[in-house]
């Protein structure tokens, strides 16, 4: 859930005063133009940026107050990049046990092999990210950001770079297993079409909050 | 009756075989010279030295290697990745230490921490203590050698590792973040995994630099290969012995280069340049702030600030009379040898780049190949394999003369000439110049050398009308390295030089090996002052690679 979220500085803050609240398996878009905010808001709720106002309370504990800012490593997100940042230099498996924490080396391999089958990529697992196809990385980038099990789900126009044909078989596997999977889900589109297609409720980024500085 | 097109292009391999003759010939001379007789030397430094020789150079490498890595991988993930204050100024400032060739940061630190120095004497003055009652680190041993060439060579890893942190994606990054790894293991399991051609390339040129110094070992007293060759030919008087000493040192480098160049075919480049890093960094904390600070200031006063500090005093302060009215006489002769070699060496460097362009043989590429490994050999190997050489060609036209019945010997024509030295000179230095010309070429698309060709320009007017005016930059980029590294270059100059020609570099280790420090120090001062200029060329690229990557992020 987030509070009056307040982002940048002087008259025209990138983000003012915004609020959102969205329940454990539940899909919320944010739909508007490009540099209207919608990455930093993404950002500000991961912890990669730190606000100038507001809160930001996962499962109801705060993690902005006054001083403090809870690091993006100590919060329950997940969050697939638009470019997917799937790590070049590890396989498909590395990549997915790079966020599984718990001990125990059976444990992990288990939790990562349920993952790589929820997604349908298991039989990717000994391959390297440059390999795969748009469709194929972008599950892996979802499999990896559910390995910590994340109470919010954070996507960043997670379909914009896949061809129109792979787009709506992905979409409709991805956004089953995240419903199944009971987290809060936030997800950035400029595609209204999509937005209306596949969430629960849509927020729009007002064309007035948008201006040219931000670019 | 079309004319075939074979000719030119065998005149362009033979011309950058022809090039790359002033490697391969010293190479050839000292390997053969395996196959002479030594009388006696060469047993005789098996038996004494050759072991020490090899066990320092091995564990002098070992500890620079580390250490600079360390320093430099660490002081670039600092500066690339928080914000502190002082950081625009010491993201540069770090590649200060490249201006102080290692045998100056020797001779400086050994003067300011030697036990009439002024750090003891200060300590002694305020404790009240007498010799004997304190231990100081002696900078005269291994150890302190490992310290001064760590200090001064660690900016090739910062430089390298610097860039390649900054063109890193930053989601990479971010995703390491969200994934549940706080900062220092993302540092250590992504960012170093991914920059790590990067700062393997960094740490092979440390390698380089250490195995070929002479300056710095020689003052601190650690017998090295590279000392060893200068000093059997020199004190031992044996140039066979040297050779032979010189034959062991090529083949280990033979090895090291055919190693990394199989290392970097087989290694994989990761690149993720779709979002670079240019963020302002991450804010931190104070403690954060001060450790950052200190994570920059420590090997910014060590490699740069302590020695050039030191230097400049005595120059100013303490300088006397004599030598810079000696200067003057200094400047010019460094600088005029330094250009013709520069010159040279940018020719030589095109007739190898743009002949490897036109002909992609086995010929072209062994002399490309020959030119990098020149860079490897430490300046006494390459001396040696000249003198011999040169020796030789000199008795062959004396015995000619004899033979014409004539009275005229023109005794020793080359060894000890200015042409010596620049054949020496290019040994060394050609591998700069044909990564010069090879860079430039490579941004020049390879369309514009066929639409030269179908307009009916032949290889050379295509050189010469349209490739030379597009790489005039590359060209005097790569021209003012050279310039820059002859005007520090000590051994080569030291053993190849004509009677009474001296540079700044070997004044300043003649009056250096006399413990004649503060006479020395103005052309000191006046190295790192000509050592500035690359540094400042490699600041705005890295400067550039910065704005460029933020600019990206912001769009």
């Amino acid at each position: 859930m987030v509070r009056d979220l307040t982002f940048g500085f002087g008259d025209e803050p990138l983000l003012d005063r915004f609020s959102v609240k969205v329940s454990p398996g539940a899909v919320q878009c944010v739909l508007g133009p490009s540099g209207s905010g919608k990455t930093t808001l993404l950002r500000l709720i991961a912890g990669l940026e730190r606000p100038t106002g507001g809160l930001v309370l996962i499962d109801g504990q705060p993690m902005t107050r006054s001083g403090v800012h809870v690091p993006p490593e100590r919060r329950a997100v997940g969050l697939v990049f638009q470019d997917f940042a799937l790590f070049p230099n590890r396989t498909v498996r590395g990549n997915v046990l790079f966020g599984i924490r718990t001990s125990g080396r059976a444990e992990r391999a288990a939790r990562c092999d349920e993952l790589l089958h929820r997604l349908g990529v298991e039989a990717l697992a000994d391959r390297m990210p440059s390999t795969l196809s748009g469709g194929e990385q972008q599950r892996v980038a979802i499999a990896r950001a559910l390995a910590r099990r994340p109470r919010v789900m954070l996507l960043d126009e997670p379909f914009s770079s896949l061809d129109v044909e792979t787009r709506t078989a992905v979409r409709a596997e991805t956004i089953s297993v995240l419903r199944d999977s009971d987290v809060a889900t936030l997800m950035v589109t400029h595609d209204p079409s999509e937005a209306d297609l596949i969430a629960d409720d849509v927020i729009r980024f007002k064309p007035s909050q948008t201006t040219t500085k931000i670019l | 009756m079309l004319k075939v097109d074979s000719t030119p292009r065998a005149a362009w391999t033979i011309a950058s075989m022809a090039a790359a003759l002033v490697v391969l010939v010293p190479v050839v001379v000292i390997l053969s010279s395996v196959f002479r007789n030594s009388d006696g030397v060469w047993q005789h430094l098996e038996a004494t030295r050759l072991g020490d020789y090899a066990l320092n150079t091995l564990v002098l490498s070992l500890g620079v290697c580390c250490t600079a890595g360390v320093v430099g991988v660490v002081s670039a993930w600092v500066v690339t990745m928080y914000r502190f204050p002082g950081r625009l100024v010491l993201s540069w400032a770090l590649l200060l230490p490249l201006a102080v060739p290692p045998y100056l940061a020797a001779y400086a630190m050994t003067d300011l921490l030697q036990f009439s120095g002024p750090v003891q004497g200060w300590m002694r003055n305020t404790f009240g203590l007498t010799g004997g009652d304190y231990w100081f680190p002696d900078l005269r041993t291994l150890g302190g050698a490992t310290f001064i060439l760590s200090f001064s060579l660690f900016p090739y890893v910062y430089f390298a590792a610097r860039i390649a942190f900054l063109e890193q994606s930053r989601s990479m990054l971010e995703a390491s973040r969200t994934l549940g790894c706080g900062p220092l293991r993302t540092f250590l399991f992504v960012g170093v995994p991914l920059a790590r051609p990067a700062i393997a390339g960094g740490v092979a040129l440390v390698l380089m630099e250490t195995v070929a110094d002479f300056g710095a070992v020689d003052y601190c007293a650690v017998d090295t290969f590279a000392t060893g060759v200068y000093r059997t030919w020199y004190g031992l008087d044996s140039p066979v012995a040297a050779g032979q000493l010189s034959a062991l040192v090529v083949s280990i480098l033979f090895l090291f280069v055919g190693l990394e160049w199989l290392l970097r075919r087989s290694g994989d480049r990761h690149r993720a340049t779709d979002r670079a890093n240019g963020s302002d960094g991450v804010r931190i904390g104070r403690p954060g702030r001060a450790l950052a600070i200190l994570c920059c200031l420590v090997p910014l006063t060590s490699g740069f600030l302590l020695p050039a500090g030191r230097l400049a005093y005595l120059a100013f302060v303490g300088g006397d009379g004599r030598s810079s009215e000696l200067l003057g006489g200094l400047v010019v002769s460094t600088a005029s040898i330094a250009v013709l070699a520069s010159v040279v060496a940018m020719m030589l460097g095109i007739l190898i780049g743009y002949g490897r362009r036109l002909q992609r043989n086995p010929w072209t590429a062994c002399a490309a190949l020959a030119s990098r490994m020149g860079y490897a050999m430490p300046g006494p190997v390459i001396a040696i394999g000249l003198l011999i050489c040169l020796g030789w060609i000199d008795h062959r036209i004396n015995d000619l003369a004899a033979a014409g019945g004539g009275s005229w010997r023109p005794g020793l024509l080359l060894t000890g000439s200015i042409a010596a030295l620049v054949i020496g000179y290019q040994a060394r230095f050609l591998a700069i110049a044909v990564s010069f010309v090879e860079s430039g070429l490579a941004r020049v698309h390879r369309s514009i050398d066929a639409a030269a060709r179908t307009l009916g320009a032949g290889p050379s007017r295509t050189l010469f009308g349209v490739h030379l005016p597009m790489l005039r930059t590359s060209l005097l980029a790569g021209g003012l390295i050279v310039f820059v590294d002859v005007a520090k270059e000590l051994p080569i100059t030291l053993m190849l030089r004509p009677f009474n020609f001296d540079t700044l570099a070997v004044r300043v280790y003649q009056l250096a090996s006399d413990e004649r420090i503060e006479e020395a120090a103005s052309a000191a001062v006046a190295i790192i002052g000509v050592g500035l200029i690359p540094v400042l060329v490699l600041a705005r690229h890295v400067e550039r690679i910065r704005t460029a990557g933020s600019k990206g992020a912001t769009a």
